[in-house]
């Protein structure tokens, strides 16, 4: 695993910041000594700034080996500093971890939907009047071993909250894809939730996946293709991210070589539009679950101005962190390109 | 605030805590957009440049952030300097960032020394194309004097995006793939350096596109000779990446969202995100060892049965 071997242990005996001062103030002899870089004469208002810091540096003519036993108890010391920190840091953590863990039951008890549309409706339509509203929402869910029920019904549900917030487009992101073979079982299963929700008049659902092009599309009535629906929902993994762009790239290739393009047609709207094509356009809003925001793998291609959300400290899917991240993407004002 | 002793105290403080984060894991690539800028002029009524000149200062300022980072021994850091989309901006304020941007380099190139004490190698990363020619002087220079300091990395994204990023890398391996085979002579190779030997292998290998993998890709990015980004900063609390290393950060990088705007962003909030990156990192590998021990457990059960 390559996070394992990233770090270098540290070796504070031979770099620690001390160790050598003319490393610590290199302005002396580089003074001193003539130039061999080419550089710009200096004038004589920096030659004067210049006389007025060295005076003020401390002598370089330090022998630049230390004492070993000094060395080390500095080494104690900082060590015990550290591990210090580190300990009042956890509790910190904790503390905060706590205080997070209350904030988040009273908001839940707060907004709970009672598996109410109307009520869902109720608390998003101030946000709708503000004039900020997702049009397509991404989440990024964890799939833990052998609880592929619980991710299918969490699918089901941010999918009812979604489709009660008319909002158009849910993409999932869940890193191993396995959500891919399950189309149909995820289609029905959202379909259950939807109906538990809205009852018999459930809003129309699509699922799919990018590549694999099998829509399970059972609900829409007859011809199916052109009939409006309510709610599009779509399955990513790890290979559609950084491999649909490699993917990409080869048949480019494979097109250069047949002398089909050159390589100065290759631009970024050439392949933002692929890209949209084969795999999804720009979400405007991210929602993780996660205490953390890592993305695990998701599209690099379309996050450039998704609006990640995700609330500290909270592990597992809720319902007031989804209300939590459409209140804040609504309070965000819109820049583009910062 | 001001008085010498409290100043003494402060710095005393400081490189203690600096010191101390040494001892345990430390990022070894870490990630700065520069956000807030504007906002804090409009707050404090300056003007709109002068705040970018603040930000600027404050990258500059030896003790800040990047001194930070590579006294805890970060190895590269990629600051947000000015992105392809800036350019929409009023075109004064562009010439102001413009002359900002020669002014700061400038001053590098004068006290080169700064980055020298360091050892830091400068880098510019993004459309160089698209930059005035006085200016791309200036930073062919600064570039020139840091060129043989190779302790760590400052890579200052300038008129860059990420998107205009992956292109350029795409483009490149068509670029190469059309190439046809030409240097392959042996008696050519046998005299060649090292370098363009490796150039070789990966011509040759991309004339067959079937072999391109995401490591190719990752090599083709102006990031290539930096390690893996660890750790992404982003000041103002806005979330969103902004066009900004998406390449890089969307795997397993953390990425820290911080409400303060740049010109505040100093160490107190610096060394927390790094004291909590350190406590995840350590957790991480934590369970990475077990998961391997677990492993291994499992590899030496087998062959019992």
């Amino acid at each position: 695993m390559p996070s394992a071997t990233k770090h270098r242990p540290p070796s504070p005996l031979s770099t620690s910041g001390r160790t050598s001062s003319a490393q610590l103030h290199p302005l002396k002899p580089a003074l001193r000594k003539p130039q061999p870089r080419k550089r710009q004469p200096k004038s004589p208002e920096v030659l004067e700034r210049e006389r007025l810091v060295l005076s003020r540096l401390p002598d370089t003519t330090v022998p630049p080996k230390r004492k070993p036993v000094r060395q080390f108890l500095r080494l104690v010391w900082h060590r015990f500093i550290y591990l210090l920190i580190h300990a009042v840091f956890i509790i910190y953590l904790k503390l905060r971890w706590g205080y997070n863990a209350i904030v988040s039951k009273v908001f839940a008890l707060l907004y709970y939907h009672h598996r109410t549309p109307e009520l869902i409706q109720k608390d998003v339509q101030p946000l709708k009047e503000k004039g900020k509203f997702p049009g397509h929402i991404s989440v990024v869910l964890d799939y833990e071993r052998d609880d592929l029920d619980k991710l299918i019904d969490e699918v089901a549900e941010i999918a009812c909250w979604c489709a009660a917030a008319e909002i158009k487009t849910l993409s999932v992101y869940e890193r191993t894809g396995i959500l891919k073979n399950y189309i149909s079982t995820s289609h029905r299963t959202i379909a259950d939730h939807l109906r538990s929700y809205f009852g018999r008049d459930r809003p129309t659902v699509r699922v799919h996946a990018p590549h694999s092009r099998s829509f399970a599309n059972g609900d829409i009535p007859g011809d199916g293709q052109d009939s409006e629906i309510d709610l599009e929902v779509m399955f990513l993994s790890e290979e559609d991210g950084r491999e649909s762009i490699v993917d990409l790239t080869k048949t480019l290739c494979d097109m250069a070589q047949r002398g089909k393009i050159g390589a100065e047609d290759v631009s970024t709207e050439l392949i933002d539009a692929e890209l949209k094509d084969n795999v999804m356009g720009e979400p405007d809003l991210l929602i993780l679950f996660s205490p953390n925001v890592t993305l695990k793998g998701y599209p690099p291609w379309q996050i450039r101005l998704t609006e990640i959300f995700n609330v500290t400290d909270n592990e597992g899917v809720g319902y007031q962190v989804f209300l939590r991240a459409l209140h804040s993407f609504a309070k965000t004002e819109f820049k583009f390109g910062r | 605030m001001n008085s010498p002793p409290i100043e003494w105290v402060t710095y005393q403080l400081k490189e203690l805590f600096i010191n101390a984060t040494r001892q345990g894991p430390v990022p070894r690539h870490v990630g700065f957009v520069m956000d807030g800028n504007r906002r804090f002029a409009k707050k404090n009524h300056i003007e709109t440049a002068e705040g970018h000149n603040m930000g600027f200062d404050a990258l500059a300022k030896a003790g800040f952030t990047i001194a930070v980072c590579y006294k805890s021994g970060v190895e590269a850091v990629t600051v947000y300097a000015f992105s392809i989309e800036n350019f929409k901006r009023p075109l004064h304020e562009v010439n102001a960032l413009m002359e900002i941007a020669k002014f700061k380099l400038n001053q590098i190139c004068q006290h080169g020394d700064l980055l020298d004490r360091f050892g830091v190698k400068l880098r510019v990363l993004g459309q160089l194309d698209l930059v005035r020619e006085d200016v791309r002087e200036v930073i062919d220079e600064a570039i020139d004097i840091t060129k043989d300091n190779n302790k760590c990395v400052l890579n200052i994204c300038f008129p860059y995006t990420s998107r205009n990023e992956i292109t350029t890398a795409v483009r490149s391996i068509v670029n190469l793939s059309t190439t046809p085979n030409c240097p392959p002579s042996p008696s050519f190779s046998d005299s060649s350096t090292t370098s363009t030997a490796s150039s070789k292998t990966a011509l040759a290998g991309l004339s067959d596109f079937e072999s391109i993998t995401e490591q190719t890709l990752t090599e083709h990015m102006f990031t290539s000779d930096s390690p893996p980004l660890d750790l992404l900063i982003r000041t103002s609390g806005v979330r969103r990446l902004s066009d900004f290393l998406l390449w890089q950060c969307h795997q397993d990088t953390e990425i820290v969202f911080v409400d303060c705007l740049w010109p505040q962003f100093d160490i107190w909030h610096f060394l927390p995100i790094l004291t909590d990156w350190a406590i995840k990192q350590k957790k991480k590998d934590k369970t990475a060892a077990a998961m391997r021990r677990q492993e291994e457990g499992l590899g030496q059960r087998i062959p019992v049965r």
